[in-house]
């Protein structure tokens, strides 16, 4: 074993442990989980032949949610281009959102907004168009392109997606979750209230009782708003946490009905079998992750080129077996091999359907009272 | 008891003054940049128009309205109660590490003072996250507590108040413990030896004499721990949850997630002249015993 290979399984060692335990991202207690990184299969790719942007050495500064690259992929684009990798991270859109709109966001290259927040910051003059001669756009999903928040592609190119759904205890909830409505009864139980987590963002929590009604969370009328927001504040006494993305508190019990994503559920799950997770009907949120590159990046042909190896498919399914969230990559699904344990829920479980979900789009008319709900109701638990 | 203060006859030549003067330029002109200019910004910021993301200069006060209307009040109010409480329960364990550091401590005193300052080196987040840990069902804590029969089966700590208070006290411990250092060590040993002779016991003396003088040092810790404390996010998110609302979350909010810098600014500005008043208060009362005898 080279010091090269020792560094790194002490450096994933301490960072599996703490992330693990800390649910910045469930990524890294999936590879906790997993017993191990299955590195080998990406091993075999390198920059394939039909490169179009030729990396001159030089620096690519990424803007990026935490954990969210395999360090061995990384590792590799820098090896072959030339190219030097800086990675800063944010934990929330805002935050992001805010830098990008602000003279310290400048410098960098790429960063990643989920979906809702991309009008918003196209229309702020924050994003570059994209030259999608550049882009292999063929590689991609198709269902994940040309969305509502992007018309065309603009802007972005999608990462990877997710869905939120609930994880529970069957035991405590004493049967099964299918509905929102189901949720916000079963939080109420004696075994279960005082156990509950809920998202720490107004239009989740409040989009949970507005799904539960069968009403759109993109509405703009705000009686609407203002109504979930008024169930959820009688159901924050149930609340025992806002932070959803620890799989360790779900799977020792310290709650035992929670909102969260398909992929810190399946870390818990991996935990936990006895745990179960479901999207709950009659509708509920997809989410996308998306690249984009931020008005005025100083070195775009470096973007371009660690996008073009970054959506290879093979970069595409190693990502997806070692951070948990489904790429964008088109086939992922045969793609993806057959012995990935709890292999269903990276994509949100069995009986999923994609179609049937909605993408929250940052509205600036009802953010402000999503915001305030949700201060209310934290205020209130 | 005597005082000697910085003597004005000291006879430093004019030259050293002016070199004085130049070297209190550097941080002025560094708090000037980095403080007052973004403070300007704030008050500003409070008077416009908000717009997503932005704010476009003029002069209303329906920020502060919009403010004062919501949960600002009662939010405040806990936020208040939470730092008071976090600065009691914080200097009632930091008076007793300051005065064995100072007094009893001996030539272990850099060694104890170097061991409580070293974890401090590390991230603020990674040390509150490695609290999460520790206080999680099952983890560590709860071991500790069920090896030694204090607790029984599985710990309910992690996402409560207590959580949050273990946390705080943590967190701003040495910023506690270094002014009272400072102040013990400066209360003259002959005042503690005339109290023994005079009669009085260790518990007296130190009540008395000790921290009687060392109260410089009290009203500093306090201070120091107290501002910060009412401004504090981090520690009521990671291992409180967030449930019960505080200030910090409130304004920072207001700023990345409702994108009003307009409104967010108007309840800081508003928190900032109510601690001011607070802070200029506490001054005023401690005033009287700014002279530490030598």
């Amino acid at each position: 074993m080279n010091p090269e290979e020792i560094g790194r399984l002490v450096r994933g060692g301490t960072r599996r442990e703490f992330m693990g335990g800390l649910g910045l991202a469930g990524a890294a207690a999936l590879l906790a989980a997993c017993g191990g990184s299955k590195s080998a299969s990406g091993s075999s790719a390198t920059s394939g032949s039909t490169t179009t942007v030729t990396p001159t050495g030089g620096d690519l500064a990424i803007y990026s949610w935490p954990d969210y690259f395999v360090e061995k992929n990384l590792k590799m684009f820098e090896k072959s281009s030339g190219v030097n990798i800086n990675i800063s991270t944010y934990s929330d859109n805002g935050v992001l959102f805010s830098k990008l709109n602000s003279p310290a966001g400048s410098g960098f290259d790429l960063a990643i907004p989920t979906s809702g927040w991309i009008p918003q910051m196209a229309e702020k003059g924050l994003l570059e168009k994209l030259d999608h001669e550049k882009v292999p756009f063929d590689t991609i999903e198709p269902s994940l392109l040309d969305k509502n928040y992007d018309p065309n592609n603009e802007y972005s190119i999608p990462k990877d997606y997710g869905v939120m759904g609930v994880i529970y205890d069957p035991a405590a909830t004493g049967g099964e979750v299918k509905t929102w409505q189901d949720f916000i009864d079963a939080g109420y139980k004696s075994g279960v209230s005082g156990k509950v987590g809920l998202s720490s963002s107004g239009w989740e929590t409040v989009g949970a009782a507005i799904w539960a009604e069968g009403g759109d969370w993109n509405t703009t009328d705000t009686a609407v708003i203002e109504a979930g927001g008024e169930v959820m504040k009688e159901f924050a006494k149930n609340v025992k946490t806002f932070n959803t993305y620890d799989p360790n508190s779900l799977a020792n019990g310290t709650l035992v009905l929670s909102q969260c994503n398909q992929s810190t559920a399946r870390s818990a799950i991996l935990l936990n079998k006895k745990l179960k997770f479901v999207v709950p009907g009659p509708t509920s949120e997809i989410w996308v992750d998306n690249y984009v590159i931020p008005a005025g990046a100083p070195d775009q042909d470096n973007a371009y080129a660690f996008l073009e190896f970054q959506l290879e498919p093979d970069n595409q399914v190693t990502e997806t077996e070692e951070i948990g969230y489904p790429t964008a990559v088109k086939g992922l699904e045969t793609l993806l091999p057959k012995s990935t344990e709890e292999r269903a829920l990276i994509f949100g479980g069995e009986n999923v359907d994609l179609s049937n979900l909605t993408a929250f789009v940052v509205n600036p008319e009802t953010i402000q009272l999503y915001d305030k709900l949700q201060n209310e109701i934290q205020a209130a638990a | 008891v005597s005082t000697v203060r910085i003597r004005k006859s000291d006879g430093h030549p004019g030259g050293v003054r002016w070199g004085a003067h130049l070297l209190a330029a550097a941080p002025i002109t560094w708090l000037a940049v980095l403080f007052l200019v973004p403070l300007g910004f704030t008050v500003v910021f409070a008077f416009g128009h908000p717009t997503f993301g932005g704010v476009s200069t003029g002069f209303t006060l329906a920020n502060f309205k919009e403010s004062l209307s919501g949960l600002l009040l009662t939010v405040f109010l806990r936020t208040l109660r939470f730092a008071a409480m976090g600065t009691v329960l914080c200097l009632a364990v930091a008076v007793p590490i300051a005065y064995f550091a100072a007094r009893k401590a001996g030539r272990y005193r850099t060694v104890l003072l170097v061991v409580l300052l070293v974890p401090y080196l590390t991230s603020f987040l990674l040390r509150i996250l490695s609290w999460q840990i520790l206080m999680a069902p099952g983890g560590q804590i709860q071991d500790v507590l069920n090896f030694l029969h204090l607790h029984h089966g599985t710990l309910n700590l992690l996402y409560t108040q207590t959580a949050v208070f273990i946390g705080i006290v943590y967190a701003y411990l040495p910023i506690a413990i270094i002014p009272m250092f400072v102040a013990f060590e400066r209360v003259p040993n002959e005042a503690i030896e005339a109290s023994k002779d005079l009669g009085a016991g260790r518990l007296r003396t130190f009540w008395h004499v000790s921290l009687r003088l060392a109260r410089p040092g009290l009203a500093t810790s306090t201070l120091l721990v107290f501002v910060p404390m009412t401004g504090e996010v981090v520690i009521p998110q990671v291992l409180g949850g967030g449930r019960g609302l505080l200030m910090g979350g409130l304004i920072s909010s207001e700023y990345l997630t409702s994108q009003n810098y307009a409104v967010g600014s108007a309840m800081a500005v508003l928190v900032l002249a109510i601690l001011v008043c607070a802070v200029a208060l506490l001054s005023r009362l401690t005033r009287g015993f700014d002279e530490v005898p030598a």
